[in-house]
C-alpha cells in the first residue's frame, strides 16, 4: 500500500469507526459531553455562592478535559477491539501499518470529541470572548494535547490481556490527566508548596497554554521560567513526541 | 515454490511457574494454491502457528516463509499477501455486514468500485442477504461469525488464514462458507485452515497436519490418516454382543448401549452373518477421519503418558 492509501485507509477507519456510530447514535455525544459539564455546572452553582470568578477558566477545563478524554476511549476502544473482538489483529495480519491504524482510531476518537469541544468553545466565547488567534492557539493546544492523550491510550492498551483491568488503568490514568490537575480552576488556588506537582501532569501545560491564549490571568503564580508560554509549548510538544515516539517504538502492535 | 515454508518453528510461553511449549520444532510446506487444513486438540499449537504465520506473534526459534519471504524479519512484506480470521473473532457492533466488507477492502487499498462488487458479490454467495442492511449487533452469532468469514474472503488475499472459520454456525451455513472457502481456492488463493468440525477438513482439504502438544504427528491425505488407523471399516451394534466378543476382530467403543467396531473389510461377512443370527441391528461405513484422529491422538498421548 502507498501512503496515499495508508492515509485513505486511515480516514476510513475514522469514518466507520468514529463518523458512523456517532450518526447512529447521537446519543455518544451527550456522553462526551455530560461529565465536564457536570464539572461545570457544580463550579458555577460554588462560584455564585462563594462569588468567585472561575466559570471561564472551568470552561476552559471542560473544552481541555473533552480532548484528554479521547485518550481514554483510546485506551478503551483499542483495548476493546483487542481483545474482546480481536479485531486488531485482523489489522495486522494486514497491508495496513500500525502507525494508520492507530491515526485512524485517534481521529475516530476525535470525532466523537469535536461536537461537546464545539459547544464549549462557543459557551467560553460567551463567557469570556475571544478573537481568532486566540482561536487558533486553543485549537494547536488542543490538537497536540489529543495527539498526546491518544499515543498514550494506544500505548497503554497494548500492555493488557484483560478488559476489566483496563476499564480501571484507563478511569486511574485520565482522571489523574483531567480532573486533579490545574484545568478546571487556576493553578493558584494550589498552595505554593505543593504547586510543583501540578507540573508532573503534561495535561497542566495545556491548561496554562489554553488560559494565556484567550487572555485568562493566570496571575504571578507560576514560578520563574515556567511562567512562559513558550515553555509550557515546549514541553507539551515533548512529552507529545515522547508518547508518539514510545507508541511507535513500545506499544505491542502484534500479541 | 511453496506458499508456506515453516522449519524448526518453536514457541515456548512463559507461564506463571512454567514454561509451555506450544510450538516444538514444526516442519511445514504448504503447496501454492492448496487447501491445507490443520488439525488437533484444544492447547495442541494450531492457534499458535496461524498467529506466527500470519505476523501475530514472533516465534521462540525456527524459520517461516511466506511465498519466499522471511515472515519473522521482513513481515510488512508478508502482510501485503494475506488476510486473517481470527478464532472467536467479533465484528463491530454498528456496522452492517456488507459495511463490514465494503469498508475493510477499502481499508486495504481496494478502489471503492471494487469493494463494493465485492461486498455485493459476497453477500450473495454467503447469503447475507436478508440482514446485510442491520446493524451486526442485531446479529446471531453464526450471522455474525458469518459476516467476519465474508469480511476476510472476500479480500481474494493470497494467503488466507482460518482458524475455526464456521464456529458457532449451523450445517446450512457452514456448507455455504465451505462453497466460498473452495471458490477462493479455485481463483488461485491458498488456504490454512484450522477446525475442530473433522468432517470440514475431510470436505474441505486436499491434505492435513495433525498437531499434538506442538509437534507434527501427521501429514497428508484424509485417506492416507484414514488409512493409516489400518482399519477401514466402522461397524455399529445396537446390542446383542459384549465389548469382549468384538474386542478380537478390531477397536470397539461403547456409547449408551451402542458398540462401534473399527476392523478390516474381511471380517465384515463374518460379522454380518452373527448380527442376523442373534437378530442385531448393524450398521456399516468406512472409518471417519474423526475416528482416524481419535485414534492417532490417542496413542500418542498414551505413549506421552
Amino acid at each position: 500500500m502507498t501512503a496515499y492509501t495508508q492515509m485513505r485507509a486511515a480516514a476510513r477507519i475514522c469514518y466507520f469507526n468514529g463518523l458512523l456510530p456517532l450518526w447512529r447514535s447521537p446519543i455518544l455525544v451527550m456522553a462526551v459531553f455530560l461529565t465536564p459539564f457536570s464539572f461545570l455546572f457544580f463550579l458555577f452553582v460554588i462560584e455564585r455562592s462563594a462569588g468567585g470568578d472561575l466559570l471561564a477558566t472551568g470552561v476552559v477545563g471542560g473544552v481541555l478535559f473533552t480532548i484528554l478524554f479521547t485518550g481514554n476511549g483510546m485506551l478503551n476502544d483499542c483495548a476493546y477491539l483487542r481483545l474482546e473482538r480481536q479485531l486488531q489483529q485482523v489489522f495486522v495480519a494486514s497491508p495496513v501499518r500500525s502507525f494508520t491504524y492507530v491515526l485512524g482510531m485517534a481521529l475516530s476518537e476525535l470525532a466523537f470529541a469535536i461536537p461537546a469541544t464545539v459547544l464549549f468553545l462557543g459557551i467560553l466565547d460567551l463567557v469570556h470572548p475571544y478573537g481568532l488567534g486566540a482561536l487558533a492557539v486553543l485549537v494547536a493546544v488542543l490538537l497536540l494535547t489529543w495527539l498526546m492523550a491518544t499515543t498514550l491510550g494506544f500505548l497503554i492498551s497494548t500492555f493488557f490481556r484483560q478488559q476489566r483491568e483496563i476499564w480501571a488503568i484507563a478511569t486511574l490514568i485520565f482522571s489523574v490527566l483531567s480532573i486533579i490537575p490545574p484545568l478546571f480552576y487556576p493553578i493558584a488556588e494550589i498552595p505554593q508548596g505543593y504547586r510543583w506537582a501540578a507540573f508532573l501532569s503534561p495535561s497542566t501545560y495545556s491548561g496554562q497554554l489554553a488560559e494565556w491564549a484567550v487572555g485568562l490571568d493566570r496571575g504571578s503564580v507560576t514560578p520563574g521560567w515556567l511562567a512562559a508560554p513558550g515553555v509550557d509549548f515546549g514541553i507539551l510538544l515533548a512529552v507529545t513526541l515522547l508518547f508518539s515516539v514510545a507508541a511507535a517504538f513500545l506499544a505491542r502492535w502484534r500479541e | 515454490m511453496d506458499a508456506l515454508e515453516a522449519r524448526g518453528l518453536a514457541k515456548v510461553y512463559q507461564g506463571h511457574d512454567r514454561e509451555v511449549r506450544a510450538l516444538d520444532g514444526v516442519d511445514l510446506t504448504v503447496a501454492k494454491g492448496r487447501l491445507f487444513a490443520f488439525l488437533g486438540r484444544n492447547g495442541a499449537g494450531k492457534t499458535t502457528f496461524i498467529k506466527i504465520a500470519a505476523t501475530l506473534l514472533r516465534p521462540t526459534a525456527g524459520e517461516i516463509f511466506l511465498f519466499g519471504d522471511d515472515v519473522i524479519r521482513e513481515p510488512r512484506k508478508a502482510r501485503e499477501r494475506i488476510a486473517m480470521v481470527p478464532q472467536e473473532g467479533r465484528p463491530w457492533y454498528h456496522l452492517t455486514p456488507r459495511e463490514h466488507i465494503y469498508e475493510y477492502l477499502c481499508v486495504r487499498g481496494v478502489s471503492s468500485a471494487t469493494a463494493k462488487a465485492r461486498a455485493d458479490e459476497m453477500v450473495e454467495a454467503m447469503a447475507l442477504g436478508p440482514f446485510s442492511q442491520e446493524p451486526s449487533f442485531r446479529l446471531s452469532g453464526g450471522q455474525q461469525q458469518r459476516t467476519l468469514v465474508a469480511m476476510i474472503l472476500a479480500t481474494e488475499a493470497p494467503f488466507l488464514f482460518l482458524d475455526e472459520p464456521t464456529l458457532g454456525m449451523d450445517p446450512f451455513a457452514r456448507r455455504q462458507v465451505w462453497e466460498v472457502i473452495r471458490k477462493a481456492v479455485q481463483k488461485g488463493s491458498t488456504v490454512l485452515l484450522t477446525t475442530h468440525y473433522l468432517d470440514e477438513a475431510e470436505q474441505l482439504s486436499e491434505e492435513l497436519a495433525v498437531v499434538e502438544a506442538g509437534k507434527i504427528l501427521y501429514r497428508g491425505s484424509p485417506d492416507a490418516l484414514r488409512a493409516r488407523v489400518g482399519r477401514e471399516v466402522r461397524l455399529q451394534f445396537s446390542g446383542g454382543f459384549t465389548p469382549a466378543e468384538l474386542a478380537g476382530y478390531g477397536k470397539v467403543s461403547s456409547d449408551r448401549g451402542r458398540l462401534t467396531l473399527l476392523t478390516g473389510r474381511a471380517v465384515v461377512g463374518e460379522l454380518t452373518q452373527l448380527a442376523l443370527a442373534r437378530g442385531v441391528e448393524m450398521t456399516i461405513g468406512p472409518v471417519t477421519l474423526e475416528e482416524a484422529f481419535l485414534e492417532l491422538v490417542g496413542r500418542s498421548i498414551e505413549e506421552e503418558e
